[in-house]
């Protein structure tokens, strides 16, 4: 495998290891709907009763 | 120490708490924004070393909570008892509001009074006497602006003083009142001689003024919803047609300098990524994985940033400057005479934003038959994340988009007074007893800057969302595409055969009688879409290897003006339209559906609401293309028997149930 190839991949994992970490800590501080523009306005509680 | 902010609503608490704490919840000039409770931490530049904890409450206008949010404010004042209140009292309004201060004053807990809006005051040339308004009320009251910041230094110091201290009661014989009219009605009496005491006019409320000759014309019942079209066509028009794509584009001077846009520069990092790549002789999978799936896809979808962004720009300053407050009553005559609460005028100006707080705002209709219908119907509106894929096929299809735009919103309010009326007759609610009160704001110049953080906000998170939920679908999307069953690449020219061709090709033979063909690409993006709505955009990118959606000169161009612009998506303008319908008007995004779900609190309504939007959406969508083909082409459209059989079908259930009620 080229040095490349390697650099790319690592830039791939990187990438979506990144988006995937965001949604991972944004849903352990409660937040449901991840880039809704009143994510903060709306604490949203989908799937609860309030 | 903790705080809980309180007072009427649309009195500035919202206001207030973001000045104070920094956050940006959102405000809007009128009742019913806020309906949770939000705490933060007041920055240290008010409350200096100590830790301050502020609350903002929704807004109600006694302790004897009537709707949802008001059992909020009073449960948590009751219960969790704050450490200081902190009543916002809106001073252009001065004697509505003391009704609710002095119920606040009778429970002990101790209180400032912050005395918000008192520039309109000035304007007004009214006067409140706050030394004689503290003694009367036997608590400190501080003269505020939120908007401005202004008095919010001296309101926190208030606060911290207050700590610790007893509330007197300033009106003991109200207190031993049992609950009623007349003590209601003693109450007034009190707050009316109070304000007699402290406050001085020259401008008495039963005077008519330029706002009311203004309002007169924008709320005329005849008048007023062709204005509300006129407005929303040129919002439109500025956003999508105007300025939105010359941000998105760029443009170019008589002297030949060219300023790029949004799109622009990202086409530029891409091509330049693939250039890089392939002069380094790297894997030819693995670069259209980076640059068609990855930057491709989110490219797509950010493309439409500035849009959005203009969009919201001039929705916010419309909020702002009073008119949104307008067009909720201009719309509630419509919304009564099918039979939809008047308060359901909230949730759906509040949704056209985004559908969950929509959702949550239909707490404010005290009948669970009324609030389950706004619930249900809510998600009709177009929401922020729906404007991309408006403006995706009103810019690749029709030459002039903002039609398109304003007949998406309309279509949304037309659906929402049919399928009222159809709930109705399924549910058998009646209601006719329901009012809808609102308090109208003063007209104002919109705060330019408190619009451009807003729409900032939003475009922030904008971003966000395309640089993680949509850059994961995209990704996965593009593997989809790049591997059959037996997970070998898919040869070129060969994308029938991948996985996600495979996946997608059972909904495509559905969507047929709205599309004429079977695009798989297409029933991908409404299956993602389920997702994200952002993500039909994002999907139909990769899917059909285009990331740059928003240059419709350049499509055309590149594939001949008119119908042929279709030529790139595979179907005819008219199924553009039916699928731009079905999308818009097919159940939102699994976020809205849990709000769904949480409001209803039965899986019957919710089960019902998710049949209902899918079934108008698919008979819409099915009429749009079948009778605009059998117009433009003579004939029906491909797969009429078929979708003819599946909205029959529909017919034949809705009859059913209607049929049910009556005999019941």
């Amino acid at each position: 495998m080229k040095l490349i190839d390697i650099i790319i991949i690592a830039v791939i994992v990187l990438v979506l290891g990144g988006a995937a970490a965001v949604i991972f800590r944004a849903k352990k501080q409660g937040k449901k709907c991840i880039g809704c523009p009143n994510s903060d306005s709306c604490s949203c509680n989908c799937g609860k009763s309030h | 120490m903790k705080i809980a902010l309180v007072g009427n609503p649309n009195s500035g608490k919202t206001t207030v708490f973001n000045m104070l704490t920094g956050r940006n919840e959102t405000v809007g000039n009128r009742a019913g924004v806020t309906v949770e409770k939000k705490c933060a931490l007041i920055k240290k530049l008010y409350s200096g070393e100590q830790e301050i904890t502020a609350v903002d409450l929704p807004g109600a206008y006694s302790m004897s909570a009537y709707t949802a949010e008001e059992h909020i404010t009073g449960n948590y004042i009751k219960e969790e008892a704050p450490d200081v209140i902190v009543n916002i009292v809106d001073a252009a309004n001065l004697s509505r509001s003391l009704f609710f201060t002095t119920q606040l004053l009778e429970l002990g807990i101790p209180m400032v009074i912050a005395l918000n809006k008192t520039d309109i005051n000035k304007k007004k040339g009214t006067r409140i006497n706050c030394e004689e308004l503290s003694r009367l009320l036997c608590c400190p009251v501080v003269e505020t602006v939120s908007t401005r910041a202004e008095g919010l230094t001296a309101l926190v110091a208030a606060t911290v003083r207050q700590l610790g201290t007893e509330q007197p009661t300033p009106f003991p014989a109200l207190a031993q009142l049992p609950q009623g009219k007349a003590a209601d009605k003693k109450r007034f009496s009190q707050v009316k001689k109070l304000v007699a005491q402290v406050e001085t006019r020259k401008v008495f409320t039963k005077d008519r003024n330029a706002q009311d000759r203004v309002d007169m014309i924008l709320t005329h019942p005849a008048a007023g919803i062709p204005i509300f079209a006129a407005v929303m066509f040129l919002v439109f028009q500025v956003s999508q047609s105007w300025l939105g794509p010359v941000l998105a584009d760029g443009y170019t001077f008589e002297n030949g300098f060219t300023l790029p846009g949004l799109v622009t520069l990202i086409d530029a990092f891409k091509e330049q990524v693939s250039f890089l790549l392939e002069q380094a002789e790297a894997n030819p999978f693995l670069t259209a994985l980076l640059t068609e799936g990855i930057i491709g896809g989110v490219s797509a979808v950010v493309g439409f940033l500035p849009l959005v962004m203009v969009l919201y720009f001039l929705l916010s300053l419309l909020e702002d400057c009073g008119y949104m407050a307008r067009a909720t009553v201009v719309l509630d005559p419509l919304f009564k005479k099918v039979g939809l609460s008047g308060k359901a005028v909230i949730p759906f100006i509040v949704g056209t934003g985004c559908a969950v707080p929509g959702i949550m705002a239909a707490r404010t209709i005290p009948n669970q038959n009324e609030r389950n219908a706004a619930v249900m119907l809510t998600p009709f509106m177009p929401c922020g994340a729906k404007l991309p894929v408006i403006a995706l096929f009103a810019g690749a299809f029709f030459k002039d988009a903002t039609w398109v735009g304003t007949l998406m919103y309309f279509a949304g309010i037309i659906l929402i007074l049919l399928c009222a009326l159809l709930v109705n007759r399924i549910t058998g609610s009646d209601p006719k007893g329901s009012y809808f009160i609102i308090e109208l704001p003063e007209y104002k110049l919109p705060d330019g800057k408190r619009a451009f953080r807003d729409m900032c906000s939003r475009g922030g998170e904008y971003i966000l969302k395309a640089g993680t939920v949509i850059l994961l679908c995209n990704a996965a999307i593009f593997l989809m595409q790049s591997f059959d069953l037996s997970l070998q690449p898919v040869a070129e020219g060969m994308a029938d055969t991948s996985i996600l061709a495979h996946i997608a090709s059972p909904v495509a033979a559905l969507l047929v009688p709205i599309l004429g063909v079977a695009a798989w690409q297409m029933a991908a993006a409404t299956v993602t879409g389920f997702i994200a709505k952002e993500n039909v955009v994002g999907t139909l990118a990769v899917c059909y290897g285009i990331s740059n959606l928003i240059d419709t000169e350049g499509l055309e161009m590149l594939e001949g003006a008119g119908t042929q612009v279709a030529a790139v998506f595979g179907i005819t303008r008219v199924a553009a339209l039916a699928f731009l319908m079905f999308n818009l008007f097919s159940p939102p995004c699994f976020a809205a559906i849990g709000a769904m779900n949480a409001e209803l609190k039965d899986k019957r309504w919710l089960f019902g609401g998710i049949a209902l939007q899918l079934a108008v959406a698919y008979t819409l969508s099915f009429l749009v293309y079948q009778v605009g083909t059998l117009i433009t082409t003579g004939s029906v459209g491909a797969g009429f028997s078929g979708g003819l059989i599946a909205v029959l079908v529909i017919a034949a259930v809705v009859t059913g149930l209607c049929l049910r009620r009556k005999k019941l």
